[in-house]
């Protein structure tokens, strides 16, 4: 299953209504939505708030992997990023040198069983598997 | 859906997904809370780093009033996202099985 979606916090329901709809479709274990859903938001927040050049939309494709699930995120006309090259965060900090911000991909790091970046012709794609068990 | 709402007996409920659409929502509604605040999470089915940065931003300005948060009634998942943040070294959290 595969949508494009416009480059706006908004769509994040619309995602989620994509999501629940594979698992159906695949018959997927519920207890792994909450994984697929927040990587996705994560790197769908990070392109829609880092890559303010593109007006383009956003291709989410999902599709059945040995393994589980496949998640594959295409960003248009975009400035390389790779998401995976990002320093850790610090989780061991007290309270005061603890600021918002910067955990959304640490988190996608740390749930996902497998992620990919590759960069071509402008594009950003971010290829993520999560495991069925 | 999201809603977060302050219950009769002093307790904020939080209910649904708190994700990037809605952290605006939440901080708006947490910024004008004052004190010791109590936040009900037994209804909250997910959230992102969105949400997390809320509840960040809240318990700090609240710490530096002399209160804070304190979450109760934390789901696995949510608990999950909390230990993977360092979030439970930094609030008080009372599982839902408690």
């Amino acid at each position: 299953m595969y949508q494009k979606y416009k480059r706006d916090f908004g769509e994040l329901k619309n995602i989620v209504r994509m999501t629940e709809a594979v698992f159906q479709e695949l018959g997927m274990n519920p207890e792994l939505r909450n994984v697929v859903d927040l990587a996705t938001e994560e790197l769908f927040v990070n392109m829609v708030t880092y890559n303010t050049e593109s007006n383009e939309d956003i291709l989410i494709e999902m599709v059945p992997h040995a393994l589980g699930l496949e998640v594959r995120l295409t960003d248009y006309d975009v400035e390389r990023f790779d998401p995976t090259s990002v320093g850790s965060v610090d989780v061991d900090a007290p309270l005061d040198e603890r600021a918002p911000g910067g955990l959304g991909l640490y988190l996608v790091m740390k749930m996902v069983d497998s992620i990919h970046y590759e960069y071509r012709n402008r594009q950003s794609k971010i290829t993520f598997i999560v495991d069925r068990k | 859906m999201f809603e977060i709402l302050l219950a009769d007996d002093g307790i904020v409920a939080v209910e649904g997904r708190l994700d990037a659409a809605q952290a605006v929502k939440a901080q708006t509604f947490l910024d004008g809370v004052n004190g010791q605040c109590v936040l009900d999470l037994s209804r909250l089915e997910y959230i992102s780093s969105a949400g997390l940065g809320v509840l960040l931003k809240t318990h700090k300005r609240l710490m530096g009033e002399g209160s804070g948060i304190k979450l109760i009634n934390v789901n696995n998942h949510t608990h999950d996202i909390f230990r993977y943040s360092g979030f439970d070294k930094l609030f008080e959290i009372v599982p839902a099985d408690a």
